[in-house]
């Protein structure tokens, strides 16, 4: 083992301690900066309260599908291949490399009053944009490939050989789904369902533009933090985002655990 | 897109009409498995491809003169100007630093290394609003360390730094983790000094690596929004970045012209990620 020079483990100390470390022990402080009391009733705001509730809500939605339809497309793509799944492969990416705002734009584009299926759901009745469903297409749309990054190269890796083995020996493909690929991909999908949690919980320009930002109807938490900044009302946004912090901590730790359980899973394969 | 689940209905394509019950379990099996391609084709369809294809068209609808005219607008071209210039110096920082990070994760032991590992994610993990306060309150006009950068390209290059940090370590470490150290061992045996080992020899290894991260890190950089539009006060002209102009098309009713923007940062996307994908690729076979 060859050691790095003590200067450079110093510099990056200190470049990682002022970007990072920082900003992350100052959101905590400037939370805490009128105590405890202060944080509780600030916590207990009501615009706040339903901003958590919304943002809770569009999660419970939005996580679940994109797991499905990430897991789903990941089968699909690794083991029925074909020119057209090629494409779908390349389609999934997208979204990462899209602009949030851009993303609220092209929904807007497409369900607001004047877009494309806007008349349509008019006539039908249904509210898409500036409403909860419109929230929701957003958060999946820039959490999309979460699931799938993970799973396909993990799918790619391992093989069918373990399905064909259960297949030749009678196993019903609904037991071989269950027992072998579904528990060989446990850790990965985890992974990708940490990301996609914590993409869907932190989405703030996509939902800004679909959402309207109407206080005590369509603002999640991320709006609702923005907002009281934009009203000079910086305590309580700094409240908001402690909490988004420490969900985010979480999430990190799930993700530790995550990743150590996939390197431990393949030391034991190899 | 909906013809898809049909085309893939068994019964048109069976050649005699399933008789035993295992065939026909087969041909129900087949037929579930189409219609649940039908539908994920049908949810990216209406989720992602429609919208990208209402966005095309809402940009030329008007004609080729009237998008460029958007995009060459001094608004336009200034805040594509300033999100390209912070963008490129916050992903070149980032790649000294990322590749400097990565080499003390890996090459070094020290205490408190797993913390060190744990915290390079907080930026994928941390909502961008979040970072976006907790910038503007600390080198804003409150600021306890009384630095004052909103409104700058310092700010904006600030934010984009905190964002796109883990991209460039999290592609670098893995390499780093498995390369051998045979041939370094090799150079410096021969009298080669460590700089001289690491540009010759570790380096070229990890180019590839560092260069798809870096790719990734401009593409976020390029559309960043939530942790860029606090600290950078939006002024048009000056401190406006792309996505904030496309924003203030957007709601300001000139839904064209922010699609033909947003279409023009798209393709200055696509272009970048393409060339860095390339190079590294390129790379990469050359040292194979």
């Amino acid at each position: 083992m060859r050691r790095s020079p003590v200067g450079l483990r110093i510099a990056v100390l200190c470049y990682i301690g002022v970007l990072i470390g920082v900003p992350l022990i100052f959101v905590f402080q400037q939370a805490f900066i009128h105590g405890f009391g202060a944080f509780w009733t600030a916590l207990r705001d009501q615009q706040m309260d339903h901003a958590i509730f919304l943002t809770a809500l569009v999660a419970l939605v939005a996580v679940p599908l994109n797991v499905l339809f990430g897991v789903g497309a990941s089968l699909w793509i690794v083991r029925h291949p074909s020119r057209f799944t090629r494409v779908l492969d390349t389609i999934i990416d997208v979204p990462l490399a899209i602009s949030p705002i851009i993303v609220g734009l092209v929904l807007e584009l497409v369900y607001a009053q004047g877009g494309w299926f806007g008349s349509l759901l008019a006539k039908l009745g249904w509210q898409v944009m500036f409403s909860f469903p419109g929230i929701v297409m957003a958060s999946i749309f820039v959490s999309l490939p979460l699931v799938s990054r993970q799973v396909i190269p993990l799918l790619r890796e391992l093989g069918d050989h373990q399905e064909q083995t259960a297949s030749t020996l009678g196993a019903s493909p609904l037991r071989i789904f269950f027992t072998i690929t579904l528990r060989s991909i446990t850790w990965a999908t985890a992974y990708g369902v940490s990301l996609t949690l914590a993409r869907v919980i932190g989405e703030y320009g996509a939902v800004l533009i679909v959402s309207g930002n109407i206080a005590l109807v369509t603002q999640t938490l991320t709006l609702d933090i923005g907002a009281n900044f934009d009203n000079f009302n910086s305590y309580q946004g700094f409240v908001g985002a402690v909490l988004l912090a420490m969900a985010s901590i979480v999430l990190l730790l799930i993700l530790g655990v995550a990743r150590h359980r996939e390197r431990k899973r393949n030391e034991y394969l190899a | 897109m909906l013809a898809a689940p049909l085309k893939e209905t068994p019964i048109a394509q069976a050649k005699q009409p399933p008789s035993t019950g295992r065939q026909l379990r087969r041909v129900n099996r087949r037929g579930r498995r189409g219609a649940a391609k039908g539908l994920a084709v049908t949810y990216l369809s209406l989720l992602v491809l429609i919208p990208l294809a209402a966005l095309v068209t809402n940009a030329f609808n008007h004609g080729l003169g009237s998008f460029w005219r958007a995009v060459t607008q001094t608004e336009s071209i200034d805040a594509l100007r300033l999100t390209l210039v912070c963008a490129f110096i916050a992903s070149a920082i980032n790649a000294v630093a990322g590749l400097a990070t990565a080499w003390v994760l890996v090459r070094d032991r020290f205490v408190g290394q797993g913390i060190l590992n744990a915290i390079i994610d907080l930026p994928f993990a941390l909502p961008t609003v979040v970072a976006g306060v907790i910038f503007y309150t600390l080198y804003g006009p409150l600021s306890p360390f009384h630095v004052n950068i909103t409104g700058t390209w310092i700010g904006i290059t600030v934010a984009i730094m905190f964002v796109t940090l883990p991209f460039t370590v999290r592609s670098v470490q893995p390499v780093l983790e498995s390369l051998t150290f045979n041939a370094e061992s090799a150079a410096s045996t021969l009298g080669a000094s460590p700089v001289r080992v690491f540009r010759t020899i570790t380096l070229p290894a990890l180019m590839p690596a560092l260069l798809t991260g870096t790719g990734l890190a401009f593409a976020r950089a390029i559309g960043e929004y939530g942790s860029v539009v606090f600290i950078s006060n939006n002024l048009p002209y000056r401190s406006e970045v792309a996505s904030s102009y496309i924003y203030s098309l957007a709601t300001s009713g000139q839904t064209n012209s922010a699609a033909s923007v947003a279409v023009a940062l798209l393709v200055i996307a696509l272009v970048l990620l393409i060339v860095f994908n390339v190079t590294a690729q390129r790379l990469a076979r050359n040292r194979a």
